[in-house]
């Protein structure tokens, strides 16, 4: 299975929110990353055949999206960011009509459903109204829907979005549990999330793909320019100012610092290996405060 | 597809408003139809009676007026009044008019006042409107026939230059009127005619219906779950038509609901007879040949078009609009701005237009002659709305379809 996305671009008025992607998936575990704004969303909701491209086509096994129609849907499990519920549907209601909207065979809807929502731990408060839920319940309801029909592409965005860390972490390993033998495209700006459960990871910036790499080599571009080293808080504050910080760690009257930069920043700083999140900060730097907030949380 | 049906009923069900606005449209036409019958009331010498006992009064009185308005018939009623007329005893003077007073009218006039104003309309040249007032001097001894009357006033009718009506026109009226059986049977019709003059609370049925499903497709968009439908195998195909034929069974089963209240309790109360009597006993210049039942069984035919364009108008609008507040901001004008505007004639582009839509549309205008021509070919306004609608009903759905089908899922 080879899903082809050709030169894809979404343009809104002057802005282009997706600008010339292409990319060819095939079965595995792609981690979207990229700060707010990025342009994910909107790649996802064009993936998803929700959105239509300006300009550009999807293609699966070679055929164009629109070509396959149902066809594609078929095999697609979306589930977007923020999405709603019906909040006057119990969550098992809410599932078969999610599977008479997928067209899976009536015979199995009721084993599907149960299984899915045995697996997301919601079996008990099945019958509940879904307006009841709680933000994690519903995050979990929504990976459930999407994977009803088992889906051969399964397209998550944020999906850990809001999600205590324990909470998170189940995500995870669900995620990890579905995406046996598919194409799984998911977006965060959590980097951690992704960097336990893709193989492959694509990083977007201003709408276009800033590096399409596997999650064993993702790294090697900045190898050697993670630095670690010890400074006094004043120091630090300089350091803060002057570098990409991607942690700081209080030791004793002294401050741990990592910093993301081309050269050693002092005479004391030493390599150390890197992570996916260096590799965030190194990309996207400044302009990432509100996940450099996110991450401080992760990392810690 | 009967899945999907059923969850996208359930959808339109289980919302409270859906709930809220039902039972406030029911309990509404319950009153509105049912106010007649509250504020009923006869009278008969020793006073008012009221309600159902009223009613009962006035049913007993027309059993000896269901019979036949033959020549002779008519005649022997105008002679009786010219008689009673000739004794100084019986008639009363207001300053302005002569009528009968004391026995002569409790005992003569008030048990077929209505027969007898219906016989003296007859008389009425178009546009007058004298009461009894012509029949002490009507001219009985060359036998001015009813029937013949009838005829030429209604030739008279089509022949009024403010009518503006084509040669084609005339001959259509003249053609279906030809088609009214004569001499007209008479009896009781008190719940038909209530019926038939409160065709135009039906808006607030066809509002109610608008209301709840402006959702269907807007509010997807509202609460964000386009996005997973439409990314469903048949989110862009069969999930449309299950909305389109959820949208209409409600639509169906909530104005028919409305129907029986707003039929069922003139009826129940004043019953059903007159049901196969001719609409001319309450207009002789009616020009349809159809009995009471079946002017009010034709009339609700043409609403139901109307319900079902006014469905699919609702359906374009919410497949188009982001949110369902935005559906109604729009369509409630649709509904409510040509209660506002009156027609200045039958004849014209814009009295044309206005007895089209929806509003005028509910009411049957049965003796105003409305017809329109499209070269030599002529149609009278129950043929014309039901086609209008119709096409409206087979243009709106495709629509909507394609609405939702090309909508757009942005942030």
């Amino acid at each position: 299975m080879e899903l082809q996305l050709q030169h894809l671009c979404k343009q809104y008025g002057e802005k282009r929110a997706v600008n010339d992607v292409t990319a060819t998936l095939s079965p595995g575990v792609y981690g979207l990353l990229g700060a707010n704004g990025a342009g994910k969303s909107t790649l996802m909701r064009v993936i998803c055949g929700v959105l239509k491209p300006t300009s550009g086509c999807i293609r699966l096994n070679g055929k164009t999206i629109e070509d396959l129609g149902e066809r594609y849907y078929a095999q697609l499990g979306y589930m977007p960011q923020d999405f709603g519920f019906y909040p006057d549907f119990t969550a098992r209601e809410f599932m078969r009509y999610m599977a008479a909207v997928k067209g899976i065979d009536k015979r199995k809807v009721k084993s599907r459903t149960e299984e899915l929502l045995h697996m997301v731990n919601l079996t008990e408060a099945a019958d509940k109204k879904v307006k009841s839920y709680s933000g994690g319940m519903k995050q979990r309801l929504g990976i459930a829907q999407a994977e009803l029909n088992n889906p051969s592409i399964l397209i998550l965005d944020e999906p850990t979005a809001g999600l205590d860390p324990k909470e998170r972490v189940r995500f995870r390993n669900l995620i990890s549990d579905f995406a046996k033998e598919k194409i799984v495209i998911l977006s965060t700006h959590i980097v951690s999330d992704v960097s336990y459960i893709a193989d492959t990871i694509l990083m977007m910036k201003q709408g276009q793909f800033l590096l399409q790499e596997p999650m064993d080599t993702v790294t090697d571009s900045i190898r050697g320019k993670v630095w670690e080293f010890l400074a006094d808080n004043r120091k630090a504050a300089e350091y803060s100012r002057t570098f990409s910080v991607v942690n700081l760690h209080h030791e004793n009257n002294m401050v741990r610092l990592r910093i993301v930069a081309e050269a050693a920043p002092t005479a004391d700083a030493y390599t150390v290996e890197p992570s996916l999140e260096d590799l965030f900060l190194y990309h996207f730097g400044e302009d990432t405060q509100f996940e450099r907030g996110e991450e401080d949380e992760n990392i810690d | 597809m009967k899945t999907l049906i059923k969850y996208e009923f359930l959808k339109i069900l289980r919302k409270k408003s859906t709930l809220i606005v039902m039972a406030v449209s029911l309990l509404l036409t319950a009153f509105l139809f049912g106010l007649p019958i509250l504020q009923y009331q006869t009278y008969n010498q020793e006073g008012v009676i009221k309600g159902s006992e009223g009613i009962a009064y006035a049913k007993g009185q027309y059993s000896d007026l269901a019979v036949p308005l033959t020549e002779e018939y008519i005649a022997e009623m105008i002679r009786e009044y010219q008689n009673l007329f000739e004794n100084p005893d019986n008639v009363g003077y207001n300053g302005n008019e002569k009528f009968l007073i004391g026995d002569a009218y409790w005992e003569f006039v008030a048990p077929r006042e209505k027969l007898l104003n219906a016989i003296a309309a007859n008389y009425d040249a178009p546009g007058e409107n004298t009461g009894l007032e012509k029949l002490p001097d009507l001219d009985m001894t060359n036998a001015a026939g009813f029937y013949q009357t009838r005829e030429e006033k209604i030739e008279a009718l089509l022949n009024m230059p403010s009518r503006k009506l084509s040669d084609a026109q005339k001959i259509y009226w003249s053609n279906m009127n030809s088609k009214v059986d004569t001499p007209l049977q008479y009896g009781y019709y008190g719940g038909w005619e209530i019926i038939i003059s409160s065709f135009e609370l039906f808006m607030f049925a066809l509002l109610c219906v608008c209301i709840v499903i402006a959702p269907v497709f807007s509010g997807e968009y509202q609460t964000g779950t386009d996005a997973v439908i439409l990314a469903g195998k048949y989110g862009k195909t069969k999930l449309i038509t299950a909305k389109i034929i959820s949208s209409f069974l409600f639509g169906l089963i909530a104005f028919t609901l409305h129907v029986l209240i707003a039929c069922g309790l003139p009826l129940a109360a004043f019953g059903m007879d007159g049901w196969n009597l001719p609409l001319q006993i309450a207009g002789t210049t009616i020009p349809y040949p159809f009995t009471f039942m079946q002017a009010v069984l034709i009339n609700l035919g043409v609403i139901y078009l109307i319900l079902f364009a006014m469905i699919g108008l609702t359906l374009v609008l919410s497949a188009n609009m982001k949110s369902p507040y935005v559906v109604l901001i729009v369509l409630v004008p649709v509904l409510f701005i040509p209660m506002f505007l009156t027609p200045n004639g039958t004849t014209g582009l814009y009295n044309l237009i206005l007895f089209l839509l929806p509003y005028r549309a509910t009411m049957p205008e049965i003796s105003k002659y409305i017809s329109y021509q499209f070269g030599g070919f002529v149609m009278d306004a129950l043929a014309v709305r039901a086609i209008v609608y119709t096409i409206l009903t087979a243009v709106f759905i495709p629509l909507s379809r394609l609405g939702f089908k090309k909508h757009q899922v942005s942030a």
